[in-house]
Order: structure tokens, then C-alpha cells, then sequence
């Protein structure tokens, strides 16, 4: 019973930062309909910039802010260099696009800071871990859970109160309206990206803090995709409830099917999980449901 | 695509010219050039470096036709196809190593023919097996489906599973002289040519003709507009599965045919880079065009040996560039993707074709 809680404290942990990454997401699809599968590779250039200041000495939150920063402007030049031009083509065209740049931001992260698994040296977090009465937590998940939180509360008061996250959710909701009334619908795919890469690049840093950061960081990035299928595409809590839950499920499939199947369940299966689920709900639990005419 | 204008003055005057193959005259003098050039003349100018080179664009082909059905023809996008090649390539090598041929079998060289035979089929119905999502999702929902096709099958039953059967660990030598044809032991680059450049010819002939039939244009339909075609009458059930079949079995005969150029496999040989590969070789190629996956697949395999020819040199002077070179071609590869996707979405094959028809249609361009 013990290893069942902790496994779940650790999942709902793990699961908080893959709620921010799926946060970023969900905000690219929604704003601007792009299905985006490079999403592994922005936590990888996030956390990578970050270890970068890091290890030049910056303490850790001002090196935070400058990696979120640099994922400011990377988000801005990647939109405007790849995206923009893609407006109104088919959907594989631009999903094919973000595979090329994952490609492309892969290559470039390996030729800079080659293969080798790093660390964050000094470690951010202290090593000894917490305890909850039974329940033995590292201080690592408890304070990236605590980080990813606090960014989760930050985004979604930006856009409900702040003219820029309105203008962004407007967007999302009727383009046309949201264009008669003003709002440069460019300026909101650019935000929408910046803002992804910002997501992104924090929730890359925090995992870079759990297990040291190598290229499968970019492969857990990937593990949004499940996560905003059970939440639904276009849905802002069910990124955070999606996200959370396949933390969970991953820690538990590894905690008591590794027996069965040993090896790599853990990493698999969110996959055939999101594989069977897509076969009975395709829409997610709060995502839009398309009627489809001819 | 558009159909190909006839040159100037070619008329057809009943349906037979109409729905032949090879056109006019002309054609068929190009197509018989072709043969030449592919049987005769490639082996005889190239030396093995190019030899082998040709057969890396023989297996891109065939890897690269099944998700030209699938994107191209039926509108079912596929990033998992490396899967299906692994299936094949897996099933094709157990065959031949642990299955008790009778020796009649072996002495005539069938086995491994046979056993490209029954992996192709095996590779067929997995793939169906992940194309079955197909029925009730679509478009991006597909694609994750068949991502997840690639992580279960390659990371997970081939690596944990099939890996242990017989104790090898990792990888399946194959130890020389297991691969033979009929009287010939395929155990040099030029034996592997021949066999491939036959399969591709086989593979490509055999597609073409099905989209030509009943069955193609079924196929063009649900890509069009599957809700049309249900309209239609076209079971779109039915015809999507066959569509991943098909798919699947061009992909499993790939990978059972690779294994001949290779002394081991390994799960590594099928990452999901090899996937992506294979449709960015299909969308630089030309969606909905056969040729386009053969241009695709002779230009990007051409690039990426010209990126390691000029690397070389530089290596004396950068000697990290050796160790990086895979790095530099894997971003390589997406910015080719990307660049091709912004300003040349038709592909390869729609140049191809705005030249033919320039070039039928000259001098008077009506």
C-alpha cells in the first residue's frame, strides 16, 4: 500500500510538468490549429539553455528566466521563419513541418552539446528527500511540482485577465470575429509559439533536474501528445488533467507491470494506452467533438 | 496529378490506346532504355561504393512505396511504417534461421524466397492491425496511432521479445551463405542489386496496376473526400484496411530483402527516424505520385552521400565533424523537409511533369 502511494505522489509530481509542457500545446493548437510534434524538441532546447547558464555560474531562477527568455525569441523566430508561411495549408503539410524542425532543433542540440547525459552541477535541490508520514518524496519532484504549479496558475490568470492571453483565447475561439475586432492574428501565433517554447523549455529544465538531461529528455516531451489526447486537443484543463494522469499511469505501469513485462513499459505504455483510447473516445474528455459534412 | 497532354499530332481512336500503359512509341523506346540502363548498364559502370549506394535507394523505394499508398493515395498518414519493415525483416530472418526447412527446400534456394513470401504477409496484417483505428479516427488522430504502432512494435515486442528468441541477445547474425535465391548465394553487393532492382520493379508494376483498377480508385476517392465515397458506395472500411495491407506487405518485402545487405539485424536498424524518413522522402518526392517516391528517395539518398563526401575532406581539419556528422545530417534532413514543404509543396514529381508536358507540347503549347 506504501509503494502505491508513493507511486502515485511521484506520478501526480512527474505528471504536474508534463501538464506544463501540454499546456504549451494545447496553446499552439488552439490558437492557431497547428498540430505541433516537435514539442519534445522545444523541452530539449529549453533545459539545455538553461544548464547552459546554469553552469556559467548563474544561479539557478535568474538562469530560468534568461532560458525562458531565449525560448521568447526562439518561439517568435520560429514562427515567423517556418509557421507564417504555412497559413491555410493542409493540416500534414504543417504537422510534417514541426516534424522537419524537430529534426532540425535535434541536430542542432546534439552538434552543440553532443550526447553525453549532463547534470546540474551543483544540484538546484537538496538531495534529502521529504517525508509525509509514510510517504518519501525527493525534493527534486516536490519543488518542480511546486514550480510547474506556479507557472500553471501564472499562464492561465494570463489569459484570463491579461488583454494579450484575451486577445489570445479570442483568437482561439472565432479567427474571423477576432480579426474584425482588431486582433492581428499573426501576433497571436507568435505569442502562442513563445509562449509554448517558454512552457516547454521550464518543463525541460525541471526533468533535466530529475534524472539529468540527455537527448530522452526530448522523448519525454513527446509524452504530451497521450496526454493531450485523454484531455482532448483543444481543452486548457484537460492539458493539466492529461497531463497529470499519465504521470500517474506511467509510475504505475512501472511500478507493478514491470514484472510482467520487463523492460521498457514504462516508457510504452502512455503510447498503448493513448493507442486504445483514441480507438473508443477520439476526442479526448473535454475536446470538441467535429460534426463533419461534405 | 494531372494526366501527361500527348505530344503534338497523337490522337488515340478507341479505348484500348486509351488505357494502355505505355502510350506511344516513344514511351516504350524510353521504358526499354530504362531496362537497359537498370540491368546492363548501372552494374556494369558502377564500382561497389555506387553499387551499394544504388541499393539504399532500392530499399528507400520499397520502405517508401507503402507510405506513398498510405499518404499519397489513400490519405492515411503514417509515422510509424518503420515498424512494418522491422516485422518483415524480424519474421523473414527467424524463418530462415530457426524454421525447419526441408532440405529439398533449402537445397533449391526457395527458402529465403518463400520467407520473404510469408513476412511480407505477416508485416501485411500488422500493419492492418494498427491501421484499424482507421475506421472510426482520422487525420491527426491516425498519426498518433501509428507513432504508437512504431514505439510498441520496435521498442517494445521486437526489442524485449523477439530479440530473445534463441538466446542471441541484441542482435540476429546471419551467418554467410543463409540468404540464397534459387542457385545463387546473395553475398555481394552486385547479387543484392539485382535482386532488389527485380522487387522494386515488381513492387512498382504491381502498385501501378492496382491504382489503375477498381481498387486505386477507391483509394483516390477516400483520400478526396471519404464521406463522398461512403456516399458512394465505396465500404471505406474495407478499403482503408486493404490499403494498410498493402502497405504493410511492400514494407515487410523491403525489410526482408535489407536483411540480405546486412550481416546482423538489430532493433536499431528501425527507429523512428527511419519512419519520418520515409514520408520526408515521400513528400520531397511528390505526394499521389509513384514517380515522385522514386525521385524522392534517388535525391534525398544522393544528398545525404554528397553531405558525407564533402564532410570527409573537412574531417582532416575538423576531425569532430566525423563524430558529428550523423548530428549534422539529421538536421539536415529536417530542414530539407521543411524548405520543400514551404516552397515546393507539389514535390520532385510536379517539376518532372511540368517538363514533360512542356517538352510534349512543343512547339505549340496550347
Amino acid at each position: 500500500m506504501e509503494l502505491f502511494f508513493m507511486t502515485i505522489t511521484t506520478g501526480v509530481m512527474v505528471g504536474g510538468i508534463y501538464a506544463l509542457i501540454a499546456l504549451g500545446w494545447v496553446l499552439i493548437y488552439k490558437c492557431s490549429g497547428v498540430l505541433n510534434l516537435a514539442m519534445g524538441e522545444l523541452t530539449l532546447i529549453g533545459a539545455y539553455v538553461s544548464l547552459a547558464f546554469y553552469s556559467m555560474g548563474v544561479p539557478f531562477i535568474p538562469a530560468l528566466l534568461l532560458s525562458l527568455a531565449v525560448g521568447f525569441i526562439l518561439g517568435i523566430l520560429t514562427e515567423r521563419i517556418f509557421l507564417d508561411k504555412l497559413i491555410g495549408e493542409p493540416v500534414l503539410t504543417v504537422i510534417m513541418v514541426t516534424v522537419g524542425l524537430s529534426f532540425f532543433f535535434k541536430g542542432i542540440v546534439e552538434l552543440i552539446w553532443s550526447t553525453d547525459t549532463r547534470v546540474f552541477e551543483p544540484p538546484v535541490f537538496p538531495l534529502e528527500p521529504f517525508r509525509f508520514g509514510p510517504i518519501v518524496v525527493g525534493q527534486v519532484y516536490l519543488w518542480s511540482f511546486v514550480a510547474a504549479i506556479i507557472l500553471l496558475v501564472i499562464f492561465v490568470c494570463f489569459f484570463k485577465y491579461t488583454r494579450w492571453g484575451l486577445a489570445m483565447q479570442a483568437t482561439a475561439d472565432d479567427e474571423m470575429a477576432a480579426l474584425s475586432i482588431g486582433i492581428s492574428a499573426r501576433f497571436v501565433y507568435a505569442a502562442a509559439w513563445a509562449i509554448a517554447f517558454m512552457a516547454a523549455g521550464v518543463g525541460g529544465t525541471l526533468l533535466g533536474n530529475i534524472n539529468g538531461l540527455n537527448i530522452s529528455v526530448g522523448y519525454m516531451g513527446l509524452l504530451v501528445l497521450p496526454a493531450v489526447v485523454l484531455g482532448g486537443l483543444n481543452s486548457v484543463p484537460g492539458a493539466i488533467v492529461g497531463g497529470i494522469a499519465i504521470g500517474v499511469m506511467q509510475n504505475l505501469c512501472g511500478a507493478y507491470l514491470d514484472q510482467y513485462f520487463p523492460g521498457a513499459v514504462k516508457e510504452i505504455a502512455p503510447f498503448a494506452f493513448m493507442a486504445i483510447f483514441l480507438l473508443f473516445k477520439p476526442y479526448g474528455l473535454w475536446g470538441w467533438e467535429r460534426i463533419e459534412r461534405v | 496529378m494531372a494526366t501527361t497532354f500527348l505530344p503534338c499530332g497523337v490522337y488515340h481512336e478507341n479505348y484500348k490506346q486509351d488505357q494502355a500503359w505505355w502510350q506511344t512509341k516513344f514511351i516504350k523506346s524510353k521504358m526499354f532504355l530504362l531496362f537497359i540502363s537498370l540491368f546492363f548498364i548501372i552494374p556494369w559502370i558502377s564500382d561497389t561504393y555506387w553499387l551499394s549506394i544504388a541499393n539504399l535507394i532500392g530499399y528507400t523505394v520499397l520502405g517508401a512505396l507503402g507510405v506513398q499508398l498510405l499518404i499519397g493515395f489513400c490519405g492515411q498518414v503514417t509515422l510509424g511504417h518503420a515498424a512494418f519493415l522491422a516485422v518483415g525483416a524480424y519474421v523473414s530472418t527467424l524463418l530462415v534461421l530457426e524454421f525447419p526447412w526441408p532440405a529439398l527446400l533449402v537445397e533449391w534456394g526457395l527458402a529465403y524466397p518463400l520467407s520473404i513470401l510469408i513476412s511480407a504477409i505477416a508485416a501485411g496484417f500488422w500493419c492492418v492491425l494498427f491501421g484499424l483505428p482507421s475506421a472510426r479516427v482520422k487525420g491527426f488522430y491516425l498519426i498518433l496511432t501509428t507513432m504508437a504502432a512504431q514505439f510498441i512494435t520496435v521498442d517494445f515486442v521486437i526489442t524485449q521479445y523477439v530479440s530473445q528468441i534463441g538466446g542471441r541477445g541484441q542482435a540476429f547474425s546471419l551467418p554467410p551463405g543463409t540468404i540464397k535465391v534459387g542457385p545463387w548465394v546473395i553475398d555481394s553487393d552486385i547479387k543484392v542489386y539485382y535482386m532488389m532492382i527485380v522487387l522494386v520493379i515488381l513492387c512498382v508494376v504491381g502498385l501501378v496496376n492496382l491504382l489503375r483498377s477498381r481498387v486505386g480508385r477507391a483509394w483516390v476517392a477516400i483520400r478526396d473526400n471519404d464521406i463522398s465515397a461512403e456516399v458512394m458506395g465505396i465500404n471505406i472500411i474495407k478499403y482503408k484496411l486493404l490499403a494498410f495491407f498493402v502497405a504493410g506487405f511492400i514494407g515487410g518485402i523491403a525489410g526482408a530483402v535489407w536483411i540480405s545487405n546486412l550481416a546482423a539485424i538489430s532493433p536499431e536498424h528501425f527507429p523512428w527516424f527511419l519512419s519520418l524518413w520515409l514520408v520526408g522522402v515521400v513528400l520531397i518526392g511528390g505526394a499521389g505520385s509513384i514517380h515522385g517516391t522514386i525521385f524522392g528517395s534517388i535525391f534525398m539518398v544522393v544528398v545525404m552521400e554528397l553531405l558525407q563526401m564533402a564532410v570527409i575532406p573537412l574531417a582532416d581539419t575538423y576531425p569532430k565533424l566525423l563524430v558529428d556528422f550523423l548530428f549534422i545530417k539529421e538536421s539536415a534532413f529536417g530542414l530539407a523537409i521543411c524548405v520543400f514543404l514551404i516552397f515546393e509543396p507539389n514535390g520532385l514529381a510536379y517539376r518532372w511533369w511540368q517538363a514533360k508536358n512542356y517538352f510534349n507540347l512543343w512547339p505549340f503549347s496550347y
